[in-house]
Parts: structure tokens; C-alpha cells; sequence
């Protein structure tokens, strides 16, 4: 396995009203390809920075971070632009969307912006459209975003950081908006896209999440506290999982 | 507490704020000087002619037999009126600062007398130095002319020589507009005395103050010569140009008015939508309505007070530079309202309060947790955009930029409006201006057509044969062209004073008949068929109308001392004292002791030159001509009516500035309010990978896209419009049916394209605000 993702002594640091507030402190990990790893840890620990640090959604304050071996802290805003479109999908807790496109065309639009493909329009809207009837919301594909559930909307989302067959997903707390049983289809949604090879890194409070990830990382204040290593998920044995992720997550202290 | 939550607000949205009360400012500025502008020129002529002491009738005529008469008449009748004597000088005898003094018409040496003429301040004139000269604003301000005060003023005639010092500009109700074809200058008792002598013709002016409802019918019965006869009013008339350039601001400034106040509405609806969510947690804590609303009532209440005082003071001198055109010509008592301006711009203020306050009637209607959902309920009846990204081979930032409009087309009307409103006031005046300069204008001024026109007209003496002196001139002129090896047809338009009477009815109308191989048949009739014989005329619609008379009828015409009878074969439009107009047959035996002048000496080359040769053939002119000024026929309108063209360029631009900058600021308030409104959609499409460039093309596009449709829309539409509001304006002056001259270039592509770069331009340098919006921050937006 190599590795997509590899951070090494990342820091992140605000200033607000002339105080220094260190929201990372160096940071070390790194995601082999084919990995689903979840960020945990109480609020405030930093995971949604972490997450958006890696991804170059945001800027770091000292470290390094590389995505496929390229160094993503020295890139460009224009290349990291790039990165983004073409070679990440992102999914937010909330589900946004542009408001006046409907479904397909949210999902159609970075790859229509990107010239990843070589494609013509006619063929990204079939992959757009295949990849709403996998995840099962074909039938929401010409409706307007107000016009269907969160959990259809998330998974709409998913096909969103998908269209561009990127080599990695980030997801920020994918199912913190959404009800058990809705949160436990997108759930197995991601899941089912990371046994067939996608790498997702995710941000989450919820061990049933967790426990379907095959890599468990524990943030407290800016720093990993550690790590937890699960098999590769298999639905029948979800329960023993988040036993064994609960028992270890009290064990952290959460 | 108000006042913490109103300090903390105009902190956090500044830029919004600043633009809120950049347009109060704006809408106070605009509504109070325009409110000024209104009432102190719908009645400034009224007051001007009380103030002036202007006569009820004024006529002059150069026989003095026939002022004899009139007074006589006018003893018997009991009629107050005044006698003052005019001393024509022919304009080549005037050099002003040692260069040629530019006037063709008409121009006199006048004494004090009749009605009271005033000077730059308003001032009455009640002495004139000897060896000072006082000159009409329309006369001093010419271009081409070098008046101003202390400039010197030679005037040689007939052996008599003096250099008058200029002493100012007058407002002058009887001579102050070019419209009446004549002027005076204004000089002392013991000057004018200097050139009164039997070598120069003298005309009597007179002015005569009678209520007698019957004086017209008893005047004209009086069947007297006069050169020229005006009643009151046929004056305000005469300023129809000056008053013109008045409407068309007033226009303009209502326009404005309206654009603020849409602008306005959509700021305030705009800024309290924004702030649905804290409405909605003030409302979930149980605070009531009214206090939720009195709070931003409060915020729009200090805005308003702020840019009400600021606009107000600046209308002070916006009115001022309104009228400044139209109050240098006539005296203006109520320049110094500055009551209606504050009134105004308090009005303005109290709207704005008011339509915030109207703004937040929707705070009632909502609970609070649909205040907190931004005001949306989430229901919809109808799809937004048929436009589909999958359908469509648009690239995505074009498809993005028409999808938005279309899946919110009424948060765009304001816009569209406001633009189409823009370019509306950019072309009308413009279409107005090249239409007053067309040449083809010219037949509305009993002229036909012709190449060129030498600015050589002719003053009559009844002493003398002038109509043989008019036909040596047109040899001399023909011989000359010939001398450089041009074949051409020279000639000119002879006007007379004539008495028409039908049955009972009569008037006096200006009467022009064609010298020099012009023929009836090459004028423009509206109706009948051109005078075929010595017996026939046509009239304009003003005088047939005046007398009853219609195609067919017989009338009496009264020229010099003969009467003749003719028959009217054709109704056609004129220009020329408001529409006036009798048309003889070229070969119609007139007296010409009686001509009371002529228009400028008209070329017609035989060749028929292009463009190119034209403009050669107009330097050749100039050389052979020195003393003259050559005009085609467009620019001989302009000469004729005064510089109204001029004055009406310097409107246009200023409405061009005027409308670029409402534009660009319409468009800097729009993408400013759009990207707080989708700051969260474009951290969103930063966060999937869209870079900068894209996003701001986006923003650029959707106003740019709905500038170009309100500019299309604008750019056909103004000319019915442009039609709908100059016709009356020329059917005022006499010409019914008029050729448009509609520029397309210029039209239909130059100030379009300069209004879209302008503010397009704005759009796309606003945009770039969006830049500061980064992907990270989709965490922190709602």
C-alpha cells in the first residue's frame, strides 16, 4: 500500500483579538490508499481543522502535508484549486448545494468545470445519472434541492464528490444532519465506495460511523492522541466493532 | 440598547451601510434640487415677462408711415405701448477684439425704453454709459464670438465709428432668444443718437400693453407693414428651446428619483432579509414585534437623518448648476428657494424611513423559526430554471450566470429598470440632438435642401431695387464658382411681412419666396400640390389654420401696399416663428421694396460631390468666402435657433456621467449584496475546485447578461419613445411630420457598448471581493 496522504508535523494557529489559539500542534499521520479513516475527539480538539488543513481548504501555519506525494502546503491557490476538483471530493454536514441548480445538475457541475474526463456533456450527464441510480436517487435527479430529503441530499452530495472520480473523499461529519436511519444508509454508502477503492478520510462524533471505517484517529486539543485499527467492514460484524471502538474510545476518554 | 446594536451594525456592514447612504444622499440630493428645478422653471417665464414688464403685443416694422398709423390707432383705442427706435448695422461692420463679429441675422442698436432688461444678477439696467455696450446672453455666449466684459467692440457704419466697451450681458425678454431672428445691443442715448442718420435704416419697436380682447382683429385690420410681430404667448415660444433643455433635466431628474427609490427599496429589503436570523432569535426569546422592528427602524432612521442633511446640502448647489443654463438667460426669482429644497429632501428622508418600516411588516408574518429559515418556508409551486446543465452545451460559468436570472427573475426586475431606464435617458437626447442637426431638417425651415449655405443674407432697404440686388449677387456667386470650374445653382430664401385675410379672419404671417432657379415644386408639402402659378400659395399649417383657410380657398395677401388675391393649392409645416409660413410662386410679382430679409445664400452643386468633395468643396467656400461663415445645411439649423445643440451636447454628457454612475453603482451594490448573500455557495464552489477567475466571471456574467437585455431592450424601445416625446416638441414649433435622424452606429452600438463596459467593468472589479471568501469558511456559514 502507498501513501496517499502524509502529514508530518503540522501546525495550525489563529489569531483572535491578538492571541495566539494553537488549534494544531504537530500533527503526524498518514492515510495509505484504500484506507477509510475517521477523526474523533470531544469538540473543539480540532478535527474539522485537521480535516480542511489536509485537504487544502485551508491554509497551514507551519509542517507538511502531501497528497500523492506532492507537497499541498507549497501549491498555489490555483493549484490547489485544481487538486480539489479534480483529484479530492469533499461532503459537509451540511448539504449544501447551489440553490438554483437542481440535484443532477449540483452533481454534474465539477465535472463540467473539470477537464479531467475528455468528455462530452451528454456522457457526464450518463455518469451523472449512474451514479445517482448506485446510490439510489435517480428519481430526485430533476428536482429542485428543496424539494427532497437530507438523507437524499447527502447522498446526492456523495455522487457530487464522486463525479470526478477523485483519488480521495474528506468528509465533514457526513451524517451529523441527518436522522439514524438515513445517516446508516449514507453510511454504508461510503463504505461500499471505499471497498471499491476510494480512500475517505471523515470527521465524526458518532462511533456507529466510526465503526465502519477500517482506522480510527483520537484528537484531543490539537493533537492525535491515537489510533485504532479495525478489519475491513463487514456488515455482519458491525456490533463486535463498535463494542470494541467504544471500549477503546472510553479508554481515550471520550 | 438601540444605540449599542446600531453602532455594532453599521461596524459589522459597512459597505452596505456606506452604499444605503450613498443613495439616500443621493435620492435627497436628486428629489430636492429636482423639486427646486420643477417649480422655479414651470413658472419662470411668467415671471420673467411680469418682471420684465413685457408687452401684451409687440410688432416692428421699418415704415414709419405706418407706425404713424398705429399710434394714431393706438391713441384712439386708449392702448398703453411704447415706441423705441432700432439702428440696423449689418454684422460685417462689428468686430469684436478686433475679429468678425458672428451674427447673420438682424442686428440693432437699441436705447433703454419699454420693457425693463436686466443684467447677469438679475439687476435692472436703468442707465447705459456712453461708449458701453450691453450685448444678449445668446449673442455673448456664442463660441464664436469673443464677448466679455471689458472686451472691446468696434462698430463702423455709414462714416460713423466708435469702439464700445462691453459691460456685461443682458436678459432681455423681447431679444434674448435666437429664436427671434433679431437682436439688439443695448447702448446709451447720445451713441445711438451718433448713428442715427439717414444712411442707416431705422426700425421702430413696439410694445403695446393692452387687455382688449378684440386689439388682434383690430390690429390686423389695421393691414400695417411690420417685419416682425409677436404676442405674449408666442414669447414663451420663443424660449421653447431654453425650456426644452430645462425638461429634458427635469426628465432626467425624475428618472433619477425613481431609480433611487428602487434602489433603496431593494438595499432595505435586501439588508432585513439578511438579518432574518437574528429577527428570528430576537423573536424566539420573546421579543415583540413592534421593538423588533423599532430596532431597525431605528438603524434606518439615523441612516436616513444622516443622508437627508447631506443631500439637502448638496441640492443647494445642484440646483443651482440645473438651472444655471436657462437662468442666464432669463431671470429666475425663485433660484433661491431653498424652503422647497429642504422640504424635498425631508420628504426623501421620510420615505426612506417609511419604506424600511414597510420592509419589516414581513417580521409580523413569520414565526420564528421561519424568520431563522432566512424568511423561506421551503415551499415552491413552480421549478426554477428550465435550463439544465446536462442538457445544454453552455460552458458552466455562462450556464450558471442564465440560470440564476431565470430561477429568480424577480430579485433582477429592479435592475433591469434601472438599466433600461439608464439607457433610455442616454439616447433620447441624443436622437433629439442629431435629429436638431440633421440636415434634412432643413425643409421645416422654408428652405430646400441644398450642399452648402453661405451665411451671406441680405438687408433690405426700401429705397432700394433689392430684388435685382439680390440676382447680381447670385450671379457674382455663380461667376465665381465658375471661375474654379464648378457648375452650380445659388439660391436664396426672401422673407416678407404679409397681411392674409380670408372672409373675415386675418393675420400677419412670414412669407418667403425663392430667388435665384429654386422652384416651387422642390419644397416639401404635406398636403395639396405646389403653387403652380403666380396666383397660388401654400400655407403652413399655423397661418391656413389662424384664417380658416384650406386647399382651394381663396385669400387676400397683403404685400407692401398691394393686396392680391391667391388660391391655396398646399398645407406644409414650418419652423419659423412657431410654425408660420405663406409660400409664393417663385415668378409671383412682389414688391421688394417691402422684403423684410433673407435666409443664407444656398449652393446646389450640379455634380453631385460625394462626401469627400463635399468637405473640399466647404474649404474652397471658405477661401473665396473669408468674410462669410459656411454651413451645411444641418449646422445652418443650429446657427439659425442658437446653440441649443451645444447647450443639449453638454447635457448629454453630463446624463451619460450621470447614468454610468448610477450603473456602476447599481452594479457594485448588486454583486456586493449577491456575494453576501452566496457567500456560503461560493465557499461551497471554492471547496469543489473552482478557482477565482471562474467564479467572478459568474458574478460579472449575471449582471452583465442583464445589463445587455436591459440595454437591447433600452436601445429599441427608445426610439418609439424618442418619437413619443420629441414630436411634441417639434409640433409645438410647427413641424408636424418629422424625419428621425437615427444614427445607428452611434445609437445602437457606441453608447450601448460604452454604458455595458462601464458597468460591466464595475460589476467585474466588485466581483472580486469574492476572493476573500475562502473554502474553509463553508463551516462557518448557515
Amino acid at each position: 500500500m502507498t501513501n496517499i496522504l502524509e502529514v508530518q508535523d503540522l501546525c495550525k494557529t489563529y489569531v483572535v483579538n491578538k492571541r495566539q489559539n494553537n488549534v494544531l500542534k504537530n500533527v503526524n499521520f498518514s492515510i495509505d490508499e484504500g484506507e477509510m479513516v475517521a477523526v474523533m475527539g470531544p469538540s473543539g480538539s480540532g478535527k474539522s481543522t485537521l480535516l480542511y488543513s489536509v485537504s487544502g481548504m485551508d491554509g497551514i501555519t507551519a509542517g507538511e502535508v502531501r497528497f500523492c506525494g506532492k507537497s499541498v502546503s507549497k501549491m498555489s491557490q490555483k493549484e490547489l484549486a485544481k487538486l480539489r476538483l479534480d483529484e479530492m471530493g469533499f461532503i459537509f454536514q451540511q448539504m449544501y448545494m447551489l440553490k438554483n441548480l437542481s440535484v443532477l445538475d449540483n452533481i454534474l457541475l465539477p465535472a463540467c468545470q473539470s477537464d479531467k474526463m475528455k468528455e462530452s456533456r451528454k456522457e457526464t450527464a450518463q455518469r451523472g445519472h449512474a451514479l445517482m441510480r448506485k446510490l439510489g436517487i435517480i428519481d430526485i435527479a430533476d428536482n429542485d434541492i428543496n424539494e427532497v430529503s437530507g438523507g437524499q441530499l447527502q447522498r446526492a452530495c456523495i455522487c457530487r464528490s464522486m463525479i470526478n472520480k477523485p483519488k480521495m473523499i474528506f468528509a465533514d461529519e457526513p451524517t451529523g444532519a441527518l436522522n439514524r436511519a438515513s445517516s446508516d444508509e449514507v453510511m454504508e454508502e461510503l463504505a461500499k465506495l471505499n471497498s471499491e477503492g476510494t480512500t475517505i478520510m471523515l470527521v465524526t462524533h458518532d462511533v456507529k460511523v466510526a465503526a465502519k471505517c477500517t482506522r480510527v484517529l483520537y484528537i484531543v486539543d490539537g493533537n492525535i492522541q491515537g489510533e485504532y485499527r479495525l478489519e475491513k467492514y463487514d456488515k455482519t460484524k458491525l456490533r463486535d466493532r463498535e463494542r470494541a471502538l467504544n471500549g477503546w474510545l472510553m479508554e481515550m476518554g471520550f | 440598547m438601540y444605540l449599542r446594536i446600531l453602532k455594532k451594525d453599521l461596524r459589522r456592514k459597512k459597505t452596505m451601510n456606506a452604499i444605503l447612504l450613498l443613495f439616500v444622499v443621493l435620492a435627497a440630493t436628486f428629489i430636492a434640487s429636482s423639486a427646486n428645478n420643477l417649480i422655479t422653471v414651470s413658472s419662470a417665464l411668467d415671471n420673467f415677462y411680469e418682471k420684465a414688464e413685457g408687452p401684451d403685443y409687440w410688432f416692428v416694422s421699418i415704415n414709419a408711415d405706418d407706425v404713424e398709423r398705429f399710434q394714431t390707432f393706438a391713441k384712439e383705442n386708449r392702448y398703453d405701448y411704447t415706441v423705441s427706435e432700432l439702428i440696423q448695422i449689418d454684422s460685417k461692420n462689428v468686430l469684436v477684439e478686433g475679429k468678425k463679429f458672428e451674427y447673420s441675422n438682424t442686428l440693432c442698436l437699441s436705447t433703454l425704453g419699454g420693457s425693463r432688461i436686466f443684467d447677469k444678477n438679475n439687476e435692472e439696467i436703468t442707465h447705459v454709459n456712453d461708449g458701453e455696450v450691453w450685448v444678449t446672453n445668446f449673442i455673448f455666449e456664442k463660441n464664436d464670438n469673443n464677448f466679455y466684459e471689458g472686451a472691446k467692440v468696434k462698430i463702423s457704419q455709414n462714416g460713423v465709428e466708435k469702439e464700445f466697451t462691453v459691460r456685461g450681458y443682458t436678459k432681455d425678454a423681447l431679444f434674448g432668444s435666437a429664436m427671434v431672428g433679431m437682436t439688439r445691443f443695448l447702448v446709451s442715448d447720445n451713441d445711438a443718437k451718433l448713428f442715427n442718420n439717414e444712411e442707416n435704416a431705422v426700425a421702430n419697436s413696439v410694445e403695446i400693453h393692452t387687455k382688449d380682447p378684440d386689439y388682434f382683429d383690430k390690429f390686423n385690420a389695421l393691414e400695417l407693414n411690420t417685419i416682425m410681430s409677436f404676442d405674449r404667448p408666442m414669447f414663451k415660444m420663443i424660449y421653447l428651446m431654453d425650456i426644452l433643455i430645462a425638461a429634458i433635466l427635469l426628465v432626467v431628474s425624475v428618472c433619477l428619483i425613481l431609480i433611487s427609490m428602487v434602489i433603496l427599496r431593494f438595499i432595505i429589503q435586501f439588508t432585513v432579509t439578511e438579518e432574518f436570523r437574528e429577527i428570528g432569535v430576537m423573536k424566539a426569546i420573546g421579543i415583540p414585534n413592534f421593538a423588533i422592528r423599532g430596532l431597525y427602524a431605528a438603524k434606518y432612521f439615523a441612516i436616513a437623518l444622516v443622508g437627508t442633511l447631506i443631500g439637502c446640502t448638496l441640492s443647494f448647489p445642484f440646483s443651482r448648476i440645473m438651472i444655471q443654463s436657462v437662468s442666464r438667460k432669463i431671470v429666475i426669482s425663485g433660484e433661491d428657494n431653498y424652503l422647497v429644497n429642504i422640504g424635498a429632501a425631508i420628504l426623501a428622508g421620510a420615505t426612506v424611513v417609511f419604506f424600511s418600516y414597510f420592509c419589516t411588516r414581513r417580521i409580523r408574518k413569520f414565526s420564528p423559526i421561519d424568520a431563522i429559515r432566512s424568511g423561506e418556508t421551503g415551499e415552491r409551486f413552480r421549478k426554477k430554471s428550465f435550463l439544465r446543465l446536462g442538457k445544454t452545451h453552455l460552458p458552466v460559468v455562462p450556464f450558471m450566470a442564465l440560470n440564476d436570472i431565470f430561477s429568480g427573475i424577480k430579485s433582477y426586475v429592479s435592475m433591469i429598470l434601472i438599466f433600461i431606464l439608464g439607457t433610455l435617458l442616454v439616447i433620447i437626447p441624443v436622437n433629439t440632438i442629431n435629429t436638431l442637426r440633421s440636415d434634412g431638417l432643413i425643409t421645416t425651415f422654408n428652405m430646400v435642401e441644398s450642399d452648402h449655405i453661405i451665411s451671406q443674407e441680405l438687408l433690405f432697404n426700401p429705397n432700394e431695387d433689392n430684388q435685382k440686388k439680390a440676382e447680381q449677387k447670385f450671379s457674382e456667386v455663380r461667376e465665381m464658382f465658375a471661375e474654379n470650374g464648378i457648375d452650380v445653382d445659388v439660391f436664396q430664401e426672401i422673407m416678407f411681412r404679409t397681411n392674409i385675410k380670408k372672409g373675415d379672419k386675418r393675420t400677419n404671417s412670414l412669407s418667403f419666396q425663392g430667388l435665384g432657379g429654386v422652384t416651387t415644386d422642390m419644397y416639401t408639402y404635406l398636403e395639396g400640390t405646389a403653387p403652380q402659378n403666380p396666383h397660388e400659395v401654400a400655407l403652413t399649417y399655423l397661418t391656413a389654420g389662424q384664417i380658416d383657410a384650406k386647399i382651394g380657398d381663396d385669400v387676400k395677401i397683403k404685400v407692401g401696399e398691394d393686396t392680391k388675391t391667391y388660391t391655396v393649392t398646399a398645407i406644409y409645416q414650418s419652423m419659423n416663428n412657431m410654425g408660420e409660413g405663406v409660400r409664393f410662386y417663385q415668378d409671383a410679382k412682389l414688391d421688394y421694396n417691402y422684403a423684410a430679409g433673407s435666409f443664407g445664400m444656398q449652393v446646389n452643386y450640379k455634380d453631385n460631390p460625394d462626401s469627400a468633395a463635399l468637405a473640399e468643396r466647404k474649404e474652397l467656400l471658405e477661401e473665396l468666402y473669408p468674410d462669410a461663415d459656411i454651413y451645411t445645411p444641418g449646422e445652418y439649423i443650429g446657427y439659425m435657433i442658437g446653440n441649443v445643440a451645444e447647450q443639449l451636447d453638454g447635457i448629454k454628457a453630463l446624463i451619460l456621467a450621470i447614468v454610468l454612475g448610477i450603473n456602476a453603482l447599481v452594479a457594485v451594490l448588486m454583486v456586493k449584496s449577491f456575494i453576501t448573500k452566496e457567500k456560503s455557495e461560493i465557499a461551497l464552489l471554492k471547496a469543489i475546485g473552482f478557482k477565482n477567475t471562474p467564479l467572478t466571471l459568474w458574478q460579472t456574467m449575471r449582471i452583465g447578461t442583464v445589463l445587455l437585455v436591459s440595454v437591447l431592450v433600452g436601445a429599441v424601445s427608445s426610439l418609439p419613445l424618442s418619437m413619443l416625446i420629441i414630436t411634441p416638441i417639434f409640433q409645438m414649433m410647427g413641424a408636424y411630420s418629422i424625419e428621425y435622424e437615427i444614427r445607428a452606429a452611434e445609437v445602437y452600438l457606441m453608447y450601448p457598448l460604452i454604458v455595458l463596459a462601464v458597468t460591466a467593468g464595475a460589476a467585474f472589479v466588485s466581483a472580486q471581493g469574492l476572493r476573500k471568501i475562502s473554502s474553509a469558511q463553508i463551516s462557518n456559514n448557515e
